[in-house]
């Protein structure tokens, strides 16, 4: 298939897969709700517990105080990463409910194009959310302002994370082909991230989970991404972060394509294409 | 061989297990069993053959949903999985069920999405989309939603997506089941004069209905526990069976057959158990002569509610082949599908 019937493919799964997502009128109450009090309980949670939204205890360890900050940010940028992994992860299981699978992997598009479809369709989706949710945190008093100065690199950062974790996030979709479920698996490693990257709380507290955390992408790209809004560090080592994160970029998405077709033709194998 | 020259679709000793369960508990069945047919191009081909007898699972093989454990399946010369891009690209598939199609979008956003799949763009998407939509009566409801569309509808635009890209070759996994009549008819019609006689595609056709084998194919493969039993033409496989008649007899309650299995003269026994009321059919040179021996078995099980005695159709010949009905379930033989 030639470039541009390929390209072709992708764009025409993204519109299926909007169309599909928009056909729940539902989900407009989700984005008319969700961007703006998603902040507030993290808010409520810091002022129980601390009185304030500042910490010295959190500036020793971060170099900032401002704690609420340093846990607004990990959500939202968490929020990229467990949403493409759903949505990926669980896109090919979808496609199995409804039967249409093995139309699918019976015609001449490699399958992986059209994950490719569902995954920009997906951060489509997910970069509106996020916009939404970081101009409701810069419009409220937690000291975070968004410049463009700002905004570039932690773009640059996002986009190689989330490359890296699209690579993981196929390999997971390939992995929902086999084991037909997906809700326990997104839970299960959603907290392990949570647990071995700096998400919630900074992981220097454990030294086990510091020691793993250079492991996960997440974590590289989220001391990037604070250091830049938070401490106004232009030398946070964007560059080196950025090349650490290519390579694990560049490993995530090779395994993430040969886990992928060795799974798939597995089902094939086993007679489970269809199956959900 | 000469692509030009090859067969539409070759298939070589096909096997297809399935393994279940782990360790010592390990089942390995066999849905497909040494499978061999060759279908030249323009033949409307049937494989008939009751539930679980492999039929959905050798169609899976050829539509490459299904890796074969042995044999080689070929479309018009190439191998099926060595050159896999060049076969889809030239197989249209429509397998049984309604849930096969985005339910939240409209036919022509369906078709749109699969032509895409198939290469299909531009121009020459909605001129193909437009012709088949025109073609399959779709026309007044092209843009609403599957999801408000009947049975017989959604198969329709199934149909349509089968032959979007225009395939040599048309694999219909028991394309009426479920249908009602007026549905299940327009589907027999489109398949033998639009789909067969006019645009000459090749197609093989797996049914358990044995009137829709007879009515539209030039030749029928008997397939039975994942065997193909024989391949003829349907005329001919009523011509060679050796007996003229058939005793059906239809009694509440659920009777022994094995008696009347053991009557002389009696070939095969075929039981139907459906509602608390079975059907036998009593396949036997000629049906009198077990007539009143068979009556009186039964009467002590049961009451007898109706006697018939009738020409032998393709499903009294499937039984006479394989020694089973079409209406019998061997699922044994089936990988289980949730």
């Amino acid at each position: 298939m030639s470039f541009a019937a390929t390209a072709y493919v992708i764009r025409a799964e993204m519109a299926k897969t909007l169309r599909i997502y928009f056909a729940y009128p539902i989900i407009m109450v989700y984005w008319a709700i969700f961007p703006v009090l998603w902040v507030f309980p993290f808010l409520f949670q810091g002022k129980a517990m601390v009185g304030s939204t500042t910490s010295a205890a959190f500036q020793q360890l971060t170099g900032s105080g401002n704690y609420m900050a340093f846990v607004l940010i990990g959500a939202m940028v968490s929020n990229f990463v467990f949403s493409g992994l759903w949505g990926v992860g669980n896109s090919l299981r979808e496609e199995t409910y409804w039967g249409t699978m093995e139309y699918i992997i019976a015609s001449p598009t490699h399958p992986l194009v059209v994950l490719i479809g569902k995954t920009l369709a997906e951060a489509a989706v997910t970069t509106c959310i996020v916009t939404m949710q970081a101009t409701t945190i810069s419009l409220l008093p937690f000291d975070i302002s968004f410049t463009v100065a700002k905004v570039l690199p932690v773009m640059l950062l996002v986009v190689l994370l989330m490359v890296g974790f699209y690579g993981f996030a196929i390999a997971f979709a390939g992995f929902t082909l086999l084991i037909k479920e997906v809700h326990g698996w997104v839970h299960t490693l959603e907290w392990v991230f949570f647990l071995f990257s700096p998400i919630r709380y900074p992981v220097q507290v454990n030294p086990i989970a510091s020691f793993v955390s250079v492991l996960i992408p997440l974590t590289w790209a989220l001391v990037a991404i604070r250091g830049i809004i938070l401490l106004n560090r232009r030398a946070v080592g964007l560059w080196r972060i950025s090349g650490i994160l290519l390579a694990m970029d560049a490993a995530l998405l090779v395994g993430g394509y040969f886990t992928f077709v060795a799974l798939e033709r597995k089902t094939r194998r086993d007679g489970t294409v269809g199956m959900h | 061989m000469n692509e030009v020259m090859a067969p539409a679709l070759e298939v070589q000793s096909v096997v297809k297990n399935f393994r279940r369960g782990r360790g010592l508990r390990r089942k390995i069945t066999r849905a497909v069993d040494g499978a061999t047919l060759t279908l030249p191009r323009g033949e409307l081909f049937g494989l008939l053959g009751p539930n679980g007898a492999g039929k959905t699972t050798l169609v899976r093989c050829i539509a490459t949903l299904l890796i074969p454990d042995a044999g080689t399946i070929k479309v018009l010369g190439h191998d099926a999985f060595k050159d896999s891009l060049f076969c889809r690209q030239r197989i249209g598939l429509l397998t049984s069920g309604e849930r096969t199609l985005y339910w939240k979008l409209s036919a022509r956003d369906n078709l749109n999405f699969f032509a895409a799949l198939y290469g299909l763009t531009g121009k020459a998407r909605d001129k193909r989309v437009d012709y088949l939509i025109e073609l399959l009566g779709l026309k007044e409801v092209e843009r609403d939603r599957l999801e408000r569309y009947s049975s017989g509808m959604k198969q329709k635009v199934s149909l349509a997506r089968a032959i979007l890209h225009d395939p040599e070759l048309i694999l219909l996994d028991e394309p009426s089941l479920g249908l009602d009549p007026q549905f299940a008819r327009f589907i027999r019609q489109f398949i033998k004069d639009e789909l067969n006689r006019k645009q000459g595609k090749t197609i093989l056709l797996t049914t358990h209905y044995m009137d829709e084998a007879d009515e539209l194919c030039q030749r029928i493969a008997f397939i039975n526990k994942g065997k193909i039993v024989d391949v003829k033409p349907p005329e001919q496989y009523k011509r060679d069976i050796p007996h003229t008649e058939v005793l059906e007899i239809r009694c509440q309650g659920r009777p022994d057959v094995a008696p009347i299995q053991a009557l002389p003269g009696v070939e095969r026994v075929a039981c139907d158990f459906n509602d608390g009321m079975t059907t036998l059919k009593v396949v036997a040179p000629r049906a009198e002569t077990v007539l009143s021996e068979a009556i009186e078995l039964l009467r002590n099980g049961g009451r007898i509610l109706g006697i018939d005695v009738k020409q032998p159709t393709l499903e009294d010949v499937f039984l006479y082949v394989t020694g089973t009905s079409l209406g019998a379930d061997t699922s044994e033989n089936k990988p289980e599908t949730e």
